[in-house]
């Protein structure tokens, strides 16, 4: 099936429109970007001051200097690729045992996980936190990494990839003599790769961006990852550096995932794709 | 390898995840149900109440108008959302440079969090230090005040919201107008289809199961819609643009009447679960009616 | 007892019986088909040698060793597989090594394994490559490879030609055929193509209903099927079973067709069942064309297929009975002609009511 590509011109009274629409989105950006250049003091009480030079790493200088911007910055990496991993690895064995093992009760558990897709976080999250609170773990990574390790996306993803491997495979794998950990580890799972770079890149944006979770359960400023650093910043920023500061944490903050949003373009569209054939 | 180990290694497989699963997302959800029945605050640790919090939450004009103001500023956003992205859709399904570059612009906003979102907006809508301010004074209008006019704050950020959301949306479109086979464009050129007609019976029709995915994708996201409404006003000014998450949060984190706080959670579940369950049944639908043709 | 032992093997899925207590045994070095309609039971019996499959009762020994209740990679059996079944994430190096590696066979063992079966499969050239840039033959060659570096005691091949095309299948015939002889194993190849099965193996198995129907060599199969459907079955065209009845004779058996032509076999008369009733086959290379009235029947001409060499005459008997005869290239028969056909009576076969077949004494 060829892919329907539009091959026609665009009228120019569209392409305005899409111009301008661009123009809409970007505004923002580059408005945040200058802001960001300025020192704190030309901006108090006119933000205007951003269109003209004088412009200024200063505030950027600043973030490094600042204990705590980088803090959070750690703490992100940390929640966000603990959870990539966790993901993975339990979506993967979870995916391979309902796509291609047989054991009892399989559909009924296969069913459950599936239910989860209709349940939104909000309907739990207040009795997480209690439950979190009961174990004791808040303020700590493995608080922040847990809740996000239990989306049922990713073992559905993960079964429907593997359901589709040839079943062959395996059973050339148990006449080599294969275990079923090694079956699953050096023959199915390197033939999962794609789906798993879609499946990191999507938990790694989800999870840098959680702000729900992480707001209730990293009340200690050293515990915060960058969201909700940003969070409280913005909420007290009368009383701190000042705007261009702020600012530059902003776009300091959007770095690492505009990086990977950049690199991993390919996941990202194909995804979606999966998504609309669905 | 016995027999019986055979059939039941494969739950090895899926206990780590399942284990997990059961306790940090079905308990509490069900202990959620069972709170939502009792009165629990700080101190207490509970008393069997019955219906008592949801009769309290029917009664209750902070719930009923957080309510409203979710359902008010999904009504914007949905729509609005929907036809902006099929139509940038439309325009940027295109094999050139520049549209690369372009969907690229509008899917850019996505990737970020909340709270740069808002940080960026709050020094957009501002009067005194914001990005419309200035663009205001320099046509000489005295700016609005966006995050602090009743009347302004929905719409404010409905359209905060709109700029966030709208390259997931898009992508969903492109990628529906890449799944429609070129034969049938080629079939209606041979008919002497004008564009409009095309438009109209070969595109909409086969964008009919991305567009009902996008609707309820986008409608479940938007009544959960949160921290927008924290960030940029508190839900301010005097409750216009509390929703209704940022009640449970308020009445669970500020005030800890958790068992007040949960039934308000059931009750939005239950909304959202309708919104779900709607749109298994429309695409289920949608999908037989492809079948079908 | 060496080789291949079979004992009572049942196996049902979901109360559906597939294989209803089947007893087979393979010498060393056999070389056996089993052939088979699909659904008849012949692939689940190989798997379940395989150890793919549990069998609901019986025993598989190989060479005095009880296997099924081994784990597959314990058996001394290698398999190859109908889509190959290459892992396609490894070199064809690897994958040829995987096996031996689990069995944790020392690294330089390995390598001379692997390159001592590359060298005979000729795909020496081909081992840093991976599955999805070789072709389809090329793949059959790797697949091989793989089991004959475990060095089995028995081979196990799923329909291993049923995807390649005519020309390429027809060489790897010839290939596996030569490779038998080199590997000191026995074969076992699940087939639904006769002409395979008849090249290649030393006895085959007929598979139907859930039950082996015969186990011979393929000319015995040929030409002294064990009841009428290893005889449809087997052959083609296949042969004309008509419904005939018994009509005195002296040692041998003579019948009468339905429209009372006579044809007088060599299938001796005492041993066959009591009763008239029975059915007589005919191979078409048995029934000749000739002039009308001058055969031992007459029959109007259906449909003439010319072969080049010889021609198959579909003809119906007056009573409209169908029957198949061959003639020379060169015929005239066309289609709507009356002709003659004469059967040969001594090549014919005999089949009891409940499809037993009867044959002339073996020479």
């Amino acid at each position: 099936m060829a892919a329907s590509v539009a091959r026609d011109r665009l009228p120019p009274l569209v392409w305005a429109a899409v111009l301008i629409g661009a123009a809409i989105m970007v505004a923002p950006l580059i408005w945040t970007l200058l802001l960001s250049l300025k020192s704190n003091t030309e901006l108090v009480g006119n933000s205007g001051a951003a269109l003209q030079p004088p412009y200024t790493l200063g505030n950027y200088v600043a973030i490094f200097g600042s204990s705590s911007t980088t803090r959070w910055l750690l703490n992100s990496a940390v929640v966000s690729l603990g959870t990539t991993a966790g993901v993975l690895i339990l979506a993967s064995l979870a995916g391979y045992g309902f796509a291609r093992l047989d054991f009892p009760f399989r559909r009924s558990l296969f069913v459950l996980v599936l239910l989860g897709l209709a349940i939104p976080s909000q309907a739990v999250i207040l009795h997480q936190h209690q439950l979190f609170a009961d174990l004791g773990l808040h303020n700590s990574y493995p608080g922040l990494i847990l809740p996000g390790l239990i989306g049922p996306f990713g073992v559905f993803f993960m079964t429907q990839y593997m359901r589709a491997i040839p079943k062959e495979l395996d059973e050339a794998a148990m006449l080599d003599g294969a275990s079923r950990f090694t079956i699953f580890w050096r023959v199915i799972l390197p033939l999962t790769v794609p789906a798993q770079s879609t499946l990191a890149v999507f938990t790694f944006l989800g999870s840098w961006n959680d702000y729900w979770w992480p707001l209730i359960s990293a009340t200690r400023s050293d515990m915060y990852t960058l969201t909700v650093g940003l969070a409280a910043s913005q909420m007290n920023y009368a009383q701190t550096s000042g705007l261009g500061f702020l600012m530059a944490q902003a776009v300091f903050a959007s770095i690492p995932i505009f990086m990977v949003y950049i690199i991993f373009q390919k996941q990202i569209v194909r995804a979606m794709a999966g998504a609309a054939l669905k | 390898m016995t027999r019986a180990e055979r059939r039941w290694d494969g739950l090895l497989f899926v206990a780590p995840f399942l284990l997990l699963y059961l306790l940090i997302l079905i308990y509490p959800l069900l202990r959620g149900v069972w709170l939502s029945l009792h009165s629990v605050d700080l101190f207490g640790d509970g008393r069997f109440v019955g219906l008592a919090n949801y009769a309290r939450l029917a009664a209750d004009p902070v719930f009923g108008q957080s309510l409203v103001n979710t359902f008010l500023i999904t009504l914007m956003i949905v729509p609005v959302l929907t036809v902006i992205a099929l139509a940038l859709a439309l325009a940027l399904n295109r094999a050139t440079r520049s549209a690369a570059i372009l969907r690229g612009v509008f899917f850019s906003s996505a990737v970020l969090s909340v709270t740069i979102v808002t940080l960026i907006w709050r020094f957009v809508l501002a009067p005194d230090a914001g990005l419309l301010g200035e663009l205001w004074t320099a046509f000489g209008w005295e700016p609005l005040p966006f995050l602090s006019a009743p009347n302004l704050v929905l719409p404010a950020l409905a359209i905060t919201t709109i700029w966030w959301s709208l390259g997931f949306p898009m992508l969903l479109f492109l990628a529906g107008l890449q799944q429609i086979p070129q034969d049938m464009y080629e079939a209606a050129a041979l008919d002497r289809a004008s564009k409009w007609t095309t438009f109209r019976r070969v595109t909409l029709p086969s964008l009919r199961r991305t567009t009902i995915l996008v609707i309820m994708l986008q409608t479940a996201a938007q009544l959960q819609i949160f921290g927008q409404s924290q960030l940029l006003t508190a839900g301010g000014p005097s409750g216009a643009s509390r929703t209704a998450v940022l009640f449970l949060f308020e009445t669970a984190f500020g005030r800890w009447e958790l068992g007040y706080a949960s039934a308000a959670a059931e009750i939005l579940f239950l909304i959202i679960l309708a919104v779900t369950l709607t749109q298994y049944w429309l695409t289920g639908r949608a999908r037989e009616g492809e079948d079908g043709r | 007892m060496p080789g291949l032992e079979l004992r009572n093997i049942r196996k049902a899925f979901k109360g559906t019986e597939v294989l209803a207590g089947v007893e087979l045994a393979v010498a060393p070095r056999e070389f056996i088909a089993f052939l088979g309609p699909s659904g008849s039971g012949k692939s689940t019996l190989l798997r379940i040698v395989a150890g793919l499959e549990t069998a609901d009762e019986g025993e598989v020994v190989l060479d005095d060793r009880r296997i099924d209740t081994l784990p597959p990679g314990d058996r001394g059996v290698a398999m190859v597989f109908q889509h190959y079944a290459l892992y396609p994430h490894m070199t064809v190096r690897e994958n040829m090594a995987f096996g031996l590696k689990n069995a944790r066979v020392p690294r330089g063992e390995i390598d001379a394994l692997v390159s001592d079966a590359a060298k005979v499969l000729e795909i020496e050239e081909l081992l840093d490559r991976k599955p999805g840039q070789m072709s389809g033959g090329q793949r059959q060659r790797v697949a091989i490879g793989r089991a004959i570096v475990k060095k089995p005691r028995l081979f196990l091949l799923d329909e291993p030609l049923s995807n390649l095309d005519a020309a390429l299948r027809l060489r790897t015939r010839v290939e596996l055929a030569q490779l038998r002889q080199r590997v000191d194993a026995g074969v076992i190849m699940v087939t639904h193509d006769q002409a395979e099965a008849m090249t290649l193996a030393d006895r085959i198995v007929v598979f139907n209903d859930r039950r082996i129907q015969q186990v011979a060599p393929p000319m015995e199969i040929y030409s002294r099927p064990a009841n009428s459907f290893v005889a449809r079955f087997v052959g083609s065209p296949a042969m004309t079973i008509l419904p005939a009845r018994l009509d005195g004779g002296g040692d041998f058996a003579r019948v009468v067709l339905g429209n009372d032509a006579r044809v007088d076999t060599r299938v001796p008369r005492n041993g066959l069942p009591q009763g008239e009733t029975v059915e007589i086959g005919m191979r078409p290379e048995s029934v000749r064309v000739c002039g009308l009235g001058e055969g031992t029947t007459d029959a109007e001409v259906q449909l003439v297929e010319r072969l080049g060499e010889r021609s198959l005459v579909y003809a119906r008997l007056r009573d409209g009975a169908a029957i198949t005869a061959e003639d020379e290239g060169t015929t005239s028969a066309k289609v709507g002609d009356q002709v003659g056909l004469r059967i040969d009576g001594a090549a014919a076969h005999l089949f009891g009511p409940d499809g037993t077949g009867y044959h002339r004494q073996a020479a």
